[in-house]
């Protein structure tokens, strides 16, 4: 894919939204169900990395890039998830004194209600892809928990990736 | 704001600091820091407002603030922010990049060993596992996103979240699409205060 529509196809995603996992529904819906450029396992696989190194969680937009098209995909990645951050600048010149408007404060909270909406909309196919047995609807159900525990996700992914392997080894089906 | 007790920050200086200092702080803290932006943003208060003074307590509370606002990853907004408060552009420039490209580095890195990783049967074990774990992060993510907008306004959250999943799979709508309608809809709708 052109690096150009890469980029594109990433700030569609990452300019739209706001937080960082909240961009997975577009990307999915472009790079996955559209243009089959990756799958839903290397998109739940890109959460799994990024969540397991330091830094935000919108980093998972470059190793998304780079399960696309190499190194040129985790630089559209790089530069889709940096640009958005420069649109701060013109809130903090011109918007900041206007925030507060109800009709401002209303689209935003309705945008990042939507955004929890397809957040939740695009989890279902991936689990379907992650949960295949007891053991990993267990791991996700636990996980959960724990996530609402306020436990840190890299436990909560260590946790999930160590029980699995000890079921691996002990001879016991996922 | 950020929901923990944050130490008190010490006057403002009188010159804003060199770029690679800037550039330094937010590569080391903005890089470094595990558990998601809120942590981070923590940390880089510690560095950036108590311990060096480059900002005011009211110039953070500004640039946080804005930077929930602004689409796309919030943690990069901050520090641009910060950075544009501190160099204005090339602030900006300096802090974004720094806080960003080794994080980014890293994940490439992890990417690719993944990739190379995948014919090992142990590997495939654990993350099989692993992957099982990110679909809770994921829905907890969503949750996140919305508890305080729920606990503001139930109706609300009652009315854009589910039509938001309706949206998206029954009615076949972009989640772009998805978005401009919540957007149009909130901009009606509007909105009471949030404990966010």
């Amino acid at each position: 894919m052109r690096f150009l529509t890469l980029y594109f196809l990433f700030l569609k995603a990452t300019a739209t939204t706001f937080a960082g996992l909240a961009s997975l529904p577009v990307l999915r819906d472009e790079l996955v169900v559209h243009r089959h450029v990756i799958t839903d396992h290397q998109l739940n696989a890109a959460v799994v990395i990024t969540r397991s190194t330091p830094g935000p969680v919108g980093v998972y937009v470059v190793s998304v890039g780079y399960f696309a098209d190499g190194l040129a995909g985790a630089l559209a990645g790089w530069l889709a998830m940096a640009t958005p951050a420069l649109a701060v600048l013109l809130l903090m010149r011109f918007i900041g004194p206007r925030a507060e408007h109800p009709r401002v404060k209303g689209m935003l909270q309705a945008i990042v209600l939507a955004s929890a909406g397809l957040l939740v909309a695009s989890t279902v196919p991936l689990a379907r892809d992650a949960v295949v047995g007891p053991l990993t609807a267990a791991i996700a159900a636990l996980g959960l928990v724990a996530l609402l525990r306020k436990v840190d996700a890299l436990w909560v992914i260590a946790a999930g990736a160590g029980a699995s392997l000890a079921a691996s080894l002990a001879g016991v089906t996922s | 704001m950020l929901g923990a007790p944050m130490p008190p920050a010490r006057t403002r200086p009188a010159e804003a600091p060199r770029l690679s200092d800037l550039g330094a702080v937010f590569a080391r803290y903005g890089n470094l820091t595990f558990g998601g932006g809120s942590a981070t943003i923590a940390t880089l208060r510690e560095q950036v407002l108590v311990r060096r003074a480059w900002i005011s307590e009211s110039q953070f509370q500004l640039a946080y603030a804005l930077s929930r606002l602004t689409p796309g990853t919030n943690l990069l907004a901050f520090c641009a922010a910060v950075g544009w408060t501190v160099r204005r552009g090339s602030g900006a420039l300096v802090a974004l990049g720094a806080a960003s490209l080794p994080c980014s580095l890293l994940a490439v890195v992890v990417t690719r060993f993944y990739e190379l990783g995948q014919t090992s049967a142990s590997f495939v074990a654990a993350l099989r596992g692993a992957l099982a774990a990110a679909v809770a992060l994921m829905l907890n993510t969503a949750w996140g996103l919305a508890r305080p907008h729920v606990r503001a306004d139930l109706g609300r959250a009652l009315v854009i979240v589910p039509g938001a999943i309706a949206l998206v799979t029954a009615a076949s709508l972009s989640p772009l699409q998805v978005l401009l309608i919540a957007a149009a809809a909130g901009a009606l709708w509007p909105a009471r205060e949030t404990s966010a």
